[in-house]
């Protein structure tokens, strides 16, 4: 294990205080965290950050909070160089279950996204390059009702891309894949992360091992408990479950899985999620 | 042979048609050689068709009530979906909830109505028939708008799209095809009610007056024959909407099991 060299530079993310209730009842406490831009020496490369939780612990619920959906009910999300409140359409975000416009062709969903942001000749452009790159050209005519699970999650992360600036949230991105998807997936999020420095790709997932294969840093949601021992509503990130991994000498190797240090960390994470 | 007692099987279209063809035959052969009392032999309708054809003006009255239908069809459609588009914005939540509550009312009385209200009987068949389709067409559409998710909502959200944008794509543009298969719904409905309308206003005519007065006249025969006739219309309006669902939005039927 080698952590390589690395430096930090401006917040991409800030979460601060952020606490979530519905109807009094508190599913999200207290988190902070937040997201750096990591640059390399000679290297162009974006970040990738991870928030691992259990099954319906309020992953979904941080992520349309992160998204600018709703608004949390304590705290601030902010984003972007400039660190501004987020609204809509600032972070990209594909959800649990990848959804596209079902009555657009698939080049017509990404060109509907490219026109958010782009002259309508640039966006074709940068539809072509998207198709290309994320292996959907074959594709382009086909309605999404047509599309496999994965080329309608790529599909969903291409349109997503086209029309935010460098952020994107991935609710549950391996979940339901099976290993050759998986592989894919992974290979197109280090693609978008490679694609330029600011890139960030957050990754929200019960998928312990995918994730952290992937990450730089790493969240733990849990529950803490209280001085008498009882469970506190709500999931947070307690201050030892905040993981950095380039420290760790984890992060941005080839094959990261088949390193010892790394089964011993899936364990020990395996372990925290035990016990909280 | 199997297939078609087979749950869920789909048998080859040649052996699905042969069977639909072979029932329909069997059905008339039945009629033909078994009548019954009261119920017009096929020989009697048949006859009474082509008499209703060539001295009451049948196809006249048909296209002159299906006119009228298509008319009211249309005005109607605008009407309901603009006032179930609306419902996006709360304050005219109770316009759409009133409206779909007013299928209740029954045409008579809002016959009488009408014609204090407008002058010609045309106009009053024309603005019955409207007022009941958009009553039951608002009923399906705000239901249909009912089907979004909040999933859908947050895709269009996430791409920037404001509320308006939003809504426009993922309820006016997505869902445009249901709209129109609940048009073709509730255009039996119409029918039904035509001819209705067309005994409670006689000035008009329409084949509804044509079924009014075979039945005053316990012409069975004629009954039976304007029946299949509205039938066979209907049927083929069906087909005529499919097709345009297949044309206009050829996404539609993708990834059901049919
Ligand atoms: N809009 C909502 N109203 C009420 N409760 C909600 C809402 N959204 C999520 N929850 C609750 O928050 C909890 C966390 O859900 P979720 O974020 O989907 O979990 P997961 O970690 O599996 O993504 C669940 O108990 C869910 O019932
Ligand atoms: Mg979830």
């Amino acid at each position: 294990m080698t952590a390589l060299p690395y430096n930090y530079k401006d917040p991409i993310l800030t979460l601060e205080n952020i606490s979530m209730s519905f109807h009094g009842e508190p599913v999200l406490r207290d988190i902070n965290a937040q997201i750096l831009d990591v640059t390399r020496p000679n290297m162009r490369q974006g970040q990738v950050v991870g928030f691992y939780g259990r099954s319906g612990i309020g992953k979904s619920v941080l992520c349309r909070i992160m998204a600018g959906l709703i608004a949390p009910s304590a705290g601030t999300v902010e984003v972007g160089l400039a660190q501004q409140p987020v609204t809509p359409g600032m972070v990209g975000f594909v959800q649990q279950r990848y959804p596209l416009f079902d009555h657009r062709t698939l080049h017509d969903n990404l060109l509907v996204a490219a026109l958010r942001k782009h002259a309508p000749a640039d966006a074709r452009q940068h539809v072509e390059a998207y198709l290309e790159r994320f292996g959907l050209a074959p594709h382009r005519r086909k309605y999404p009702a047509l599309l496999s699970g994965g080329q309608r999650q790529r599909a969903a992360i291409a349109q997503q891309l086209l029309c935010s600036d460098h952020l994107i949230l991935l609710d549950e991105p391996f979940s339901g894949l099976d290993v050759a998807m998986i592989d894919e997936v992974k290979r197109i999020i280090v693609e978008v992360t490679t694609m330029d420095e600011l890139n960030t790709v957050i990754i929200v997932s019960h998928d312990i091992v995918t994730t952290t294969a992937l990450a730089d840093r790493l969240w733990l949601l849990g529950y803490e408990h209280d001085a008498a021992g009882a469970l506190v509503p709500g999931a947070t990130i307690s201050p030892q479950h905040q993981y950095n991994l380039a420290e760790m000498g984890l992060a941005w190797h080839e094959n990261v899985e088949a390193e010892p240090e790394f089964a011993q960390f899936v364990e020990h994470i395996k372990n925290e999620i035990r016990g909280s | 042979m199997k297939s078609l007692f087979a749950p869920n099987a789909q048998p080859a279209r040649l052996v699905f048609t042969t069977m639909v063809i072979g029932q329909a035959a069997l059905l008339l052969l039945l009629w033909l050689f078994y009548p019954m009392q009261l119920f017009p032999s096929l020989g009697e309708v048949v006859r009474a068709l082509g008499d209703l054809i060539t001295t009451q003006g049948l196809i006249q009255e048909l296209w002159a009530s299906m006119s009228t239908a298509l008319q009211a069809l249309a005005v109607a459609t605008v009407l309901a979906l603009l006032i179930s588009y609306l419902t996006a914005l709360p304050f005219f939540r109770p316009i759409a909830y009133a409206a779909s509550k007013m299928r209740y009312l029954t045409l008579t009385g809002l016959t009488f109505f009408m014609a204090l209200m407008v002058s010609s009987g045309h106009q009053v068949k024309l603005s019955v028939l409207i007022f009941g389709a958009t009553v039951y067409l608002v009923t399906g559409m705000t239901s249909v708008i009912l089907t979004t998710t909040q999933e859908e909502m947050d895709h269009a959200r996430t791409l920037g799209m404001g509320e308006w944008r939003s809504f426009y794509e993922v309820v006016v543009l997505g869902k445009l095809d249901e709209m129109l298969e609940v048009v073709r719904q509730n255009f039996a409905i119409i029918w039904t009610m035509i001819t209705l309308v067309e005994t409670l206003y006689q000035s008009e005519g329409g084949i509804g007056l044509l079924l009014y007065k075979q039945n005053r006249y316990l012409h069975l025969d004629g009954v039976l024959a304007i029946q299949l006739v509205i039938l066979a219309t209907g049927a083929a309006q069906d087909y005529v909407f499919v097709l345009l669902r297949k044309v206009f939005f050829p996404y539609s039927s993708l990834g059901t099991s049919a």
